[in-house]
């Protein structure tokens, strides 16, 4: 077990912004760590990078509980690095960068020269050894801030938002990157992003942060709802105009707030376009992307709302509907719960 | 107007020969305050590094005093020392007045505040990613503070070349504390202001002319600097 929190709490003023129960990280492992902006995303990767101290709680590194004063500290961030949204560079050469960490490891001269060289090959920025760092764009200052991460050969790498702000050719070099650092070197890694093909496409596990808690949902199908009246005995909530949503009138308890609404993507089906059936509500959407994950199948159907389902992969075969293809996606009120 | 013109002509003429007396007063000048300069950022520099850094009870009301501090009057400075320095002081037995080490103790209690304020504000300046990249790789907070005083080299070091130009231009403490003897304590500006008072003005701009001309040298090459290790 590479990381395992317990009770973790971290609170600014009045404002409790992480509130983990229980977390448990495996070694060699690749998490995504998926949530809406403000759910404490960058405050947990910070946290289990040992840059931030928690308010209370306690976290544990490969078995030992992490005593946060800066000589144990710095001791075990030999072996965890992050590599922030916006990575900054310091200002010298691409190739003194990646020798910062590698120099306070007391590494030698030689294999410090051959270790910046794999890691600068491994990003496909060999040739920018000389150039100065300050200089790169965007995409090239990522690369060589995992270059100069992987150059240190962690046990653990987090990730904030690894592709958010580069270019597609970028993305997929990192991506890369990563895969690989994770198949040849077992390095875990825990990575935050809002892409959730990309999520699923590289992690193993998905962790999910709602207002600084662990949902154990995955983000998708989360919206932001309002109760706007009684139908039968079905409260009826309002998405978006025109767009409402119903589930068992008991569930929604505070009618005058906005609050958070989940729509479990396993439960949903398509539909013979009925507007209403036993089993739920019927909504027209278009098929806008599908892919395959770990042998289910992720169907994501613009309804006014980009609506994610997933299915097992036997039962998307009976009847596979295609990108562009007008749907009808069922909700029935079981599938629908207030977070 | 006449008589301004020649005091000037003459001066410049003084200025670029080879006079005995000025190169004294010039280098007493330059020795004195790069003494003093160097002692302030031996003390200012780490001083502002552990302020821009550590959290601690009290860290505005330090930096208040600090700021403050700028604006203390060369004459109150030297009344202090004075008070620390002549016979029946504390540390009369030093034997400190009226020698060039008593305007560099004077000069350092001047510029202690530049230089630690600006080091502040130039630490204060730079990405706390610059801090945060170096503790992730796992440097130390000695050596996480160490790239961030290189990142902040350049403000720091006008911070230095601010604090070296109040002390060279300033008299009360070298009037006060050195005594204006010549060819041991006479500065630049305390033998402008004998000059003056002598109603010799010849030498007095001469040296005004050194003066400036020492200020822009050190901004040129403050600049030259710059310019080199940012292409």
């Amino acid at each position: 077990m590479a990381f395992s929190l317990s009770d973790l709490k971290k609170v600014y003023g009045s404002r409790t912004v992480l509130d983990i129960p229980s977390l448990e990280i495996e070694s060699g492992k690749i998490y995504t760590l998926t949530g809406p902006n403000g759910s404490g995303k960058t405050t947990l990767l910070n946290i289990l990078a040992l840059l931030e101290k928690p308010s209370s709680g306690r976290m544990f590194y490969k078995g030992r509980q992490i005593q946060f004063s800066e000589s144990v500290l710095q001791d075990l961030r030999r072996s965890i690095v992050m590599v922030a949204q916006h990575p900054i560079l310091f200002t010298t050469t691409v190739y003194k960068n990646i020798e910062f960490g590698l120099k306070i490891r007391k590494i030698s001269r030689l294999k410090r020269k051959y270790t910046i060289e794999k890691a600068l090959d491994l990003v496909g920025m060999r040739d920018f050894e000389n150039a100065q760092a300050h200089r790169l764009s965007g995409g090239e200052t990522q690369r060589v801030a995992f270059a100069q991460a992987l150059a240190v050969a962690p046990d653990v790498l987090f990730c904030d938002e690894p592709t958010a702000s580069i270019d597609v050719e970028n993305q997929a070099a990192i991506i890369n990157i990563l895969r690989q650092a994770n198949e040849s070197e077992k390095t875990t890694i825990i990575f935050t992003t809002h892409d959730r093909a990309q999520a699923g496409a590289l992690a193993h596990e998905t962790l999910s942060l709602e207002n600084g808690r662990l949902t154990g949902q995955s983000r998708e199908n989360i919206f932001n709802a309002s109760f706007s009246g009684i139908e039968g005995n079905m409260a009826k909530c309002t998405i978006r105009s025109g767009l409402d949503i119903m589930l068992p009138e008991e569930l929604v308890v505070n009618r005058e707030k906005v609050f958070r609404l989940l729509i479990n993507p396993e439960e949903m089906d398509f539909g013979d376009g009925k507007s209403d059936t036993a089993s739920g509500r019927s909504y027209k959407g278009t098929v806008k992307q599908i892919s395959e994950e770990n042998s289910s199948i992720y169907i994501n159907v613009d309804i006014g709302i980009p609506l994610s389902l997933i299915m097992k992969r036997e039962k998307y075969l009976q009847n596979p509907p295609f990108v562009g293809l007008s749907v009808n996606v069922v909700i029935p009120p079981e599938a629908v719960s207030i977070i | 107007m006449d008589y301004l013109l020649d005091s000037l002509y003459s001066a410049i003429l003084l200025a670029v020969s080879i006079d005995a007396e000025l190169l004294t007063v010039v280098s007493v000048s330059l020795k004195v305050s790069s003494s003093s300069t160097i002692l302030a950022s031996v003390i200012g520099v780490p001083l502002g590094v552990f302020i821009a850094f550590k959290t601690f009870r009290g860290k505005r009301l330090v930096i208040t005093v600090l700021n403050t501090l700028l604006a203390l009057p060369t004459v109150v400075i030297g009344l202090l020392v004075y008070s620390f320095i002549s016979r029946r002081g504390l540390l009369g037995a030093f034997d400190l007045l009226y020698t060039q080490k008593a305007i560099i103790i004077g000069q350092t209690i001047l510029i202690v505040p530049v230089v630690a304020t600006f080091t502040i504000a130039a630490i204060s300046r730079i990405d706390i990613r610059y801090r945060k990249t170096a503790l992730t790789l796992g440097a130390s907070w000695f050596q996480a503070a160490c790239v961030v005083i290189r990142e902040a080299r350049f403000g720091i070091f006008a911070a230095i070349i601010a604090a070296f130009g109040r002390v060279i231009s300033e008299v009360g403490i070298s009037m006060m504390l050195g005594g204006n003897a010549k060819g041991f304590t006479r500065t630049i500006t305390t033998a402008m202001a004998l000059e003056y008072d002598k109603g010799e003005f010849t030498l007095a701009i001469a040296l005004g002319i050194i003066l400036l001309s020492l200020s822009f040298g050190i901004n040129l090459l403050f600049h030259f600097f710059q310019g080199r290790t940012e292409a």
